[in-house]
């Protein structure tokens, strides 16, 4: 059985449904993130983990036992807050020994855990400081360290990341990341940044009004999108309504171009309408002659964004991004030229609808 | 772009505010000089007459007589006594009230601050006078359960505690505003709602949430309203004056209708006793209250 297990949960607030069905299996040591824009109802369920808010319906069950009504302060779980909420009265020791001072723990236990936990952040030396006197990264790990003092079943992360800039946000979240491996704790993150959800999760659940579009690894997640919403949300993604033309041979049709798809079309006819999604990297320009997902293209505009060069182009009347490595000695196509683009079969996606 | 070059034009507008004129020096903001000056005589002024007026009490010399003669009256340190004493009671009162109220508010009825609020600032708008007359007409009588026929022993007003309660109740009312919106302000400051979160998910009640985290943190708000609701009771005399109780605001009231140099001297002395109530509490606050990050 899966170490939390959160089954068929819903959470509504008054008329407004934020969480529906929500049903998700998070295995002992794993990373899962919960990822989805502003009001998707990802901190909701989050907080449902931790106790703060009752689930309508549903239960919710951590190493075998049902905590869906359990008070907060019973279940053993750490929480760190995206506005760090330390204890402002109270030094960086105090903060990170305050679970176990609540606990009853032998003063020496304390001050010994209290002294690793600092070693585990790198912050040895700032024991006796307030709040005020850290810098939010700081303050973001001393909350990270207080969190896992008392060594919670299970820890919740709430955007905790996002009142940071952004070069201490990568560096804090390769941090969480190495140090939820070190501890083996079984960890769900709450984000709205793909970036920082698909580098350091094992799983992303993909949440949207209040329910999961998808689940999966970051692989899977970015690079077979099964939703619209997902494929729209997770990176960059051009999405087309095109054309069943030959559900055998998997045939598509864009504003003429035929389009060959890897995907399965069971269940689709010819004639059909369907929504495909194509990743602005899987499409180039034409170097050697190909018959098969040729379109000729129209050169709109071109952005330079550092490592990459975005293209914009036009298929008849569908606009497609194309994404190529910058290089300094890379030839540009001039905007207004004409070009034409392909890709391979597999980068022809087919969302579901 | 639009951010760094919006970023740019606040930096430019900025400078350009703070450069000094061409001549070099910086233009003497006039008016404010006028106002700030004008605003200090007016505050000033009748507090150094009084002043000066009270070391005037021995014809043609500059003493402290009228301050020793209102001291040694033993009216008025009992009724300074008794004054210090309702206000104690009260600030633990109101302290008691409130902060629970406010937490809550705060944590779990964020849509009834509005009202609460609106409820706070009565005592602004209806004076004393009208509450210490609803008080009497309410509380001279045996007190009765609503829509029943059921009244409990004497009335309030005919006992000495009686009186007590109704005047402790009455400065309570009095000090809601200030007390409810120091407190108020203070639980927004340290966002008591994350605050009591990250305790609860560490395994604290909510006697420990209260006890540890959130009154520590709440300690300038505390002291500001605290002092606030003891210059109000300190000095009160309305309530005191119909309820018929000794305080310290109808003695000073009964002084200045028989003696001109004492209420002087016992005026200028409370102000005194304010401003170095004010000044423990910036000592005890000096750099408390920070929650953001140093960067």
């Amino acid at each position: 059985m899966a170490y939390l297990k959160i089954s068929n949960v819903s959470k509504q607030f008054g008329e407004n449904a934020v969480v529906q069905d929500f049903n998700l299996d998070v295995e002992k040591g794993e990373f899962v993130s919960f990822l989805g824009p502003s009001g998707c109802g990802k901190t909701t369920t989050l907080r449902m983990v931790a106790g703060f808010e009752r689930p309508t319906e549903g239960q919710i069950i951590i190493n075998d036992k049902e905590v869906t009504n359990v008070p907060p302060n019973q279940r053993k779980v750490g929480m760190v807050f995206q506005a760090y909420a330390l204890f402002p009265n109270m030094t960086v020791n105090d903060n990170i020994g305050f679970g176990m001072k609540i606990a009853r723990k032998p003063a020496d236990e304390i001050k010994n855990r209290v002294e690793e936990m600092l070693k585990l952040i790198n912050m040895e030396k700032y024991g006796t400081r307030y709040p005020y006197q850290l810098s939010g990264g700081q303050q973001q790990r001393v909350a990270l360290a207080r969190a896992l003092a008392l060594s919670p079943q299970v820890l919740l992360l709430d955007e905790p990341l996002s009142a940071l800039d952004a070069k201490i946000r990568v560096s804090l979240r390769s941090e969480i990341r190495a140090i939820q491996q070190r501890l083996g704790i079984t960890t769900v993150y709450v984000t709205h940044d793909q970036e920082e959800a698909l580098s350091i999760s094992d799983r992303i659940a993909v949440m949207y009004q209040g329910k999961i579009e998808q689940v999966g690894t970051p692989f899977e997640i970015y690079n077979f999108p099964q939703t619209a919403f997902v494929a729209k949300f997770v990176g960059t993604l051009n999405t087309i309504s095109a054309e069943v033309v030959d559900v055998n041979n998997r045939i598509l049709k864009i504003d003429g171009f035929q389009l060959e798809t890897a995907e399965n079309l069971d269940g689709r006819a010819n004639g059909d309408k369907v929504t495909i999604a194509i990743r602005p990297e899987r499409l180039n320009f034409i170097a050697q002659e190909r018959k098969a997902n040729v379109m000729d293209t129209r050169i709109e505009n071109i952005s330079f964004l550092g490592s990459v060069v975005r293209i914009q182009v036009s298929v008849g009347s569908n606009r497609f991004y194309m994404d190529t490595f910058n290089n300094p000695f890379l030839e540009l196509p001039k905007i207004g030229s004409t070009d034409q683009m392909t890709c391979s079969r597999e980068a022809v996606l087919v969302l579901k609808d | 772009m639009n951010l760094p070059f919006g970023w740019l034009q606040f930096a430019q507008n900025r400078f350009k505010r703070q450069q000094k004129p061409p001549d070099g020096r910086r233009k003497t903001p006039f008016w404010s000089w006028v106002w700030f000056i004008g605003g200090t005589l007016y505050l000033a002024l009748p507090l150094l007459a009084t002043f000066s007026f009270s070391l005037q009490m021995k014809r043609d010399t500059i003493s402290l007589q009228a301050y020793k003669s209102a001291f040694a009256d033993p009216a008025f340190i009992n009724s300074f006594l008794f004054s210090i004493g309702l206000a104690t009671v009260t600030i633990i009162a109101s302290i008691a009230l409130i902060v629970p109220t406010a937490y809550w508010i705060r944590l779990r009825l964020p849509q009834a601050r509005r009202t609460v609020e609106f409820i706070t600032l009565l005592p602004f708008v209806i004076p004393a006078i009208i509450l210490v007359f609803g008080l009497i007409r309410i509380y001279s009588q045996p007190l009765s359960i609503p829509f029943t026929s059921l009244s409990m022993g004497q009335s309030l007003t005919n006992s000495k505690y009686g009186t007590l309660i109704l005047i402790v109740a009455g400065y309570m009312v009095l000090g809601l505003p200030y007390m409810y919106r120091s407190i108020d302000t203070g639980m927004r400051t340290v966002d008591v709602r994350t605050l009591t979160e990250a305790a609860q998910s560490l395994g604290a009640n909510w006697y420990t949430i209260m006890t540890r985290v959130i009154l520590p943190n709440l300690r300038t708000a505390l002291l500001s309203g605290a002092l606030l609701t003891f210059a109000i009771v300190v000095g009160e005399v309305v309530l005191a004056s119909y309820l018929g109780v000794a305080a310290f605001g109808p003695y000073l009231f009964l002084l200045g209708q028989h003696r001109a140099f004492e209420p002087a001297a016992l005026t200028f002395a409370t102000f005194l006793l304010t401003w170095i109530a004010m000044g423990i509490i910036q000592l005890v606050t000096g750099g408390q209250g920070q929650t953001t990050g140093a960067h």
